[in-house]
């Protein structure tokens, strides 16, 4: 069951082996008589291929994670002219070209495995897939090309002289087209009949990176960065190429029972889990990228001699933390997306993962995630030590720990386990406890989510202003803060706003309600109206060079609405209206994240130039400090692994969900001990083979260094962002 | 710098350590690996086994203190809701569930159309959220849902194998159901009703309903599954005479395609797959034929099909059977 898990790593199978394998077995009829299996030296099959897969999808992540994290890093240097973020995302950059290869490798070797022990499986996926198969592998000759450009050629494009008019208008010329291909394709001109999410999906994330890329151009370090644009899309794509495997396995569509293929192959590709799962792994990788390579700034932290070494590794896992941070906070929302569409493809499956036999998994699951919030909170709490001046605000910190602690608690409250006769007496009767129960219920879990995510964020407001004396007048910065605030506002008003229209307008025989429940309906809709409202008058404090208070007041309101009103009210739909509920947890899911963008936009200028008690000290952070970075980067590793074991685990005893049986002697569910330590073992051998590869790149540098007569690192003036 | 890696691989393995240790307890708690069970055996013992294991019944009921599910009713004695266990507790139900309909269920009836049509008669308070049983993942067969009868029979009741084996005419027609679900791959037929009457009806009639383009499938299950599913996904392959399609071409060139749904000595009607009727006049006929390779129903059908509506469908079908097909 567990088998396929990690057939969907983000990128490259060994081509040439895979491509062999292809051509073997894409002719294999499919056969509803039991598959076959084979075995390697007596090695259980399922746990090698799950081993293998796994270590396959950690190297995965990272290659696609950290050019993602590196370009924008690159982007930041180059808007800022800031020389320190470019060697940042060249030193990112030059840990990959060791990891890539290995990637490939261990993709060869799962394809081999794959193939060898799983043949009539294999079988049926190749010949159905064959195309996508072939698709892939050019984009990975593509990613391989753009990711040895842009090595390769960082110092050879790093010029700033303009090209000629010609070349720059040709280029605009094409990224504005590009641009409006992509509004095109977005609004459905072309026809394709396409699921939103999947249209959202290629137009965000190749079709306008694409075009701003070309806009851009104007000189060679421009085109450098289109280069790790291109690079990313190639990278993107190839992880959602895999991920329509995985998803058709849980989701199969296109095929009828007997897994022949009667629609077009666009249908098994775009299957209903294919687009959640690209989206969830994204932001996944992101993160687990920025914290592997924190947790390379950690190690050479703790083993810097000179201060100057000290304060680059210090600054550059604050850089890799914040980059992880962003792309964390909206992972859980994206994980309930995937969750949703998991329900609605199979209530079976749906229920199994929270409340059959993944319960306990996904407890473990909560502690881990719990554990990631904590701990970055705790490295920015750490990282305020080196900021002078914030002593001020450290009086803020055990209220913030104490809501971390209460929410991470409510958010591992189980509503029900499997319990014993006399603990079900010594609870009154009742499967129940009778004040837990409600802890254990969605609104309670949707609210401390939010909470948890609101608190993380204030503690980065919090150590942004750490050393500010006191806020700058924003009127008087020009029009550039009032156009960005305003915009902001607007995007928070737009936000919440089209969802409150959709509520106070919906019909609630779309959700098989009755008329008498269109007040829930209405309810939600003046919540998210009193959200916009909050947000002109943030907008307008702000503007009004009341900053703070407007900052004060959006957060206020976000928090009592989201977590408060909306958790509370979340029981009463629950209990009234429980197919709504999934619309109470998109509008806390919206309002908070208007709050981020506006709050944050006002941020970026409140403290523009302000007078600071003292520069930031990087280097002067504890030891401790480092080794919570390194723990947020085994934790997030092993619970990709976990999660992992979930989503593969739900298809049950079925290869292919309802189409191909598993009929071998693994067709069971792994206790969670077997998942752990399987995870475990993925976990240490990949962080033995990336401490490795940090080794052999420490020492291909230092070769360099040595022929061009560098020495140390240069630490001086790195500046926050 | 190897003192530090040295540390940091230290910190590491304690961290797997403890996670690994999480995961032993959890598992010494609730039991190791989860595999299905195969028994096939109609007696409370397999039912047992199927309860709480393929079956999954343990994921939505509890069986009085056995289990912790709440999202569907417990099955056993519990609480003030429910002071009979199931077994007793179908008896009564049955007598409610024959006044309400006026046809006369037993106790096994009324349990055979809960796992059969969970939605038939919902327990006050829960809604249905019960999964098809017989179909995927569950994909339970007759002979284990007969088990999972003799086993709730098991709490509180009487166990009849004999009534099991040999059922009332409420409850053959469940077993209809299931037979043909399993048969079909694991389909819903009520789901596969409504595909039906949302995309096949405007064409063909099923006991008298429908249109009449393509043939009548009232007895369409008699067939058997692989003539359905052709039929379905290659429908030129094999046409029901009297339903060929007939390619008109007109004086002025122009084409016709579609039943030939009426000829008289003058006139020749042609139904298009669209379900309009063209009249066109023998004496502006240039040429008329049978198109042997096509058939007016869509061949592009299945496309806007998902696996589980074709298998619903298909269910559907299995089911229509003629009077002597019908067990």
């Amino acid at each position: 069951m567990i088998v396929w898990r990690k057939l969907s790593g983000s990128s490259f199978s060994g081509l040439v082996i895979a491509g062999i394998c292809l051509f073997l077995v894409s002719q294999s009829a499919f056969s509803l008589e039991p598959n076959e299996y084979r075995q390697f030296m007596g090695i259980d099959s399922r746990k090698l291929v799950w081993f293998l897969a796994q270590l396959h999808l950690f190297f995965g992540a990272f290659v696609l994670g950290v050019p993602l994290f590196a370009v924008i890093i690159e982007i930041v240097g180059w808007r800022n002219q800031d020389a320190k973020f470019d060697k940042l995302a060249y030193e990112f950059t030059s840990l990959l070209s060791v990891a890539y290869a290995t990637t490939a490798a261990l993709g060869g070797l799962l394809a081999f495995a794959l193939f060898t022990l799983y043949p009539t499986f294999m079988g049926y996926m190749a010949g159905l897939f064959k195309d996508v198969m072939f698709m892939y592998a050019m984009l990975f000759f593509a990613e391989t090309f753009f990711l040895y450009l842009y090595y390769y050629g960082w110092n050879w494009l790093q010029g700033t002289h303009p090209f000629s008019n010609t070349v720059q208008r040709t280029c605009k010329a094409l990224g504005v087209a590009v641009i409006i291909l992509s509004v095109v394709f977005f609004f459905n001109t072309f026809g394709i009949d396409m699921r939103g999410d999947t249209k959202s999906f290629i137009t965000l994330l190749y079709i306008l990176p694409f075009g701003v890329g070309l806009l851009l151009i104007r000189d060679a370090k421009s085109t450098h960065v289109l280069i790790g644009i291109l690079l990313n899309i190639s990278g993107v794509g190839i992880m959602q190429l895999a991920n329509s495997w995985a998803g058709f396995m849980m989701s199969p569509a296109g095929v009828d029972e007997e897994g022949e293929l009667i629609g077009g192959l666009w249908q098994a590709f775009e299957n209903v889990l294919a687009t959640p799962l690209a989206i969830h792994r994204m932001l996944g990788n992101l993160a687990f990228g920025g914290l592997v390579a924190g947790a390379y700034a950690a190690v050479k932290f703790i083993g810097a001699k000179t201060p100057e070494e000290k304060a680059h590794y210090d600054w550059m896992g604050y850089i890799s933390n914040f980059v992880a941070i962003t792309a964390l906070i909206p992972l859980p929302f994206a994980g309930y997306y995937l969750g949703r569409e998991v329900y609605s493809q199979s209530a079976v499956m749906g229920n199994n993962m929270m409340g059959g036999d993944f319960s306990w998994t996904f407890i473990i699951q909560a502690i881990l995630v719990g554990s990631l919030f904590i701990i970055s909170n705790y490295y920015l709490w750490s990282g305020m030590t080196r900021i002078p001046g914030s002593e001020r605000y450290y009086k803020f910190i055990k209220w913030i720990l104490g809501a971390l602690i209460i929410s991470f608690a409510i958010w591992l409250t189980p509503h029900n386990l499997p319990l014993t006769a006399q603990e079900v007496g010594e609870m009154g009767g009742s499967q129940y406890h009778p004040t837990l129960k409600f802890l254990g219920l969605m609104p309670a879990k949707n609210a401390v989510v939010n909470l948890i995510i609101l608190s993380t964020f204030f503690s980065f407001l919090l150590y942004r202003r750490g050393n500010k004396v006191d806020a700058v007048s924003i009127s008087a910065q020009g029009t550039l803060p009032k156009a960005v605030i305003s915009l902001a506002g607007l995007a928070a008003i737009a936000i919440t706003g089209q969802y409150a229209v959709t509520m106070l307008t919906m019909d609630p025989a779309e959700l098989d309600l009755p008329m008498e429940s269109a007040h829930y309906f209405h309810d939600i809709g003046y919540v998210l109206l009193a959200q916009c409202a909050a947000a002109v008058i943030a907008v307008a404090l702000a503007l009004w060079d009341r900053g703070k208070l407007a900052q004060g007041v959006f957060l206020a309101v976000t928090a009592f609405n989201v977590v408060i009103f909306l958790g509370v009210y979340g029981f009463v739909v629950m209990e009234k209206a429980s197919p709504l509920l999934r619309n109470v947890a998109v509008s806390q899911f919206l309002q908070l994240i208007s709050c981020l963008i506006l709050v944050s936009a006002i941020d970026m200028f409140l403290f523009k130039g302000a007078k600071e008690i003292g520069s930031l000290q990087w280097g002067k952070m504890t030891v401790r400090s480092q080794y919570s970075l390194l723990l947020l980067t085994f934790i997030i590793t092993m619970n990709m692994g976990l999660m992992g074991f979930i989503r593969s685990g739900l298809r049950g005893d079925w290869h292919i969900f309802g189409v191909m049986r598993d009929t071998s002697q693994w067709s069971y569910t792994p206790s969670n001990y077997t998942m752990t330590e399987m995870v475990s073992l993925a976990v240490l051998v990949f962080m033995i083979a990336v401490a490795f590869m940090f080794w052999l790149g420490g020492l291909a540098a230092r070769n360099k260094g040595t022929e061009s007569g560098e020495t140390g690192s240069d630490t001086a003036g790195v500046r926050d962002v | 710098m190897s003192k530090t890696v040295l540390k940091v691989f230290v910190v590491l393995l304690v961290v797997l350590g403890a996670y690994m240790w999480v995961g032993y307890a959890i598992t010494e708690m609730t039991g190791g690996e989860k595999k299905a069970s195969g028994i096939v055996e109609i007696s409370p013992e397999g039912g047992e086994q199927i309860f709480w294991g393929k079956g999954r019944c343990f994921t939505c009921h509890s069986m009085g203190g056995q289990g912790s599910a709440v999202r569907c009713p417990n099955l056993g004695q519990f609480g003030e809701k429910f002071p009979l266990p199931i077994g007793a507790r179908a008896v009564e139900r049955a007598k409610e569930r024959s006044e309400e309909t006026g046809i006369d269920y037993s106790a096994t009836d009324y349990l055979v159309e809960s796992l059969a049509k969970p939605d038939a008669y919902i327990v006050d308070t829960f809604k249905n959220e019960m999964a098809i049983v017989y179909a995927p993942p569950i994909s339970l067969n007759l002979k284990e849902i007969k088990a999972v009868v003799a086993y709730l029979q098991s709490q509180g009741g009487e166990v009849d194998i004999d009534t099991i084996e040999q059922p009332s005419e409420v409850a053959v027609q469940y077993y209809d159901r299931i037979a043909a679900a399993s048969a079909a791959g694991g389909g819903d037929p009520g789901n596969g009703e409504e595909m039906f009457v949302d995309t096949c009806s405007d064409c063909h009639q099923l006991n008298g309903e429908g249109g009449e383009v393509g043939p009548d499938l009232s007895t369409i299950g008699d067939k058997g599954l692989k003539f359905i599913t052709e039929s379905i996904l290659r429908p030129a392959k094999k046409i029901t005479p009297g339903y060929e399609t007939y390619v008109v071409v007109d004086a002025e060139g122009i084409k016709t395609i579609g039943l030939k749904s009426q000829e008289t000595g003058a006139e020749v009607e042609i139904t298009k797959a669209t379900g309009e009727v063209v009249t066109i006049n023998k004496s502006d006929i240039k040429e008329i034929e049978i198109d042997e390779g096509a058939s007016v129903m869509p061949d592009d059908l299945t496309e806007a099909l998902t696996v589980k509506d074709f298998q619903d469908v298909l269910a559907y079908m299995m089911m229509q059977k003629s009077e002597g097909e019908q067990q």
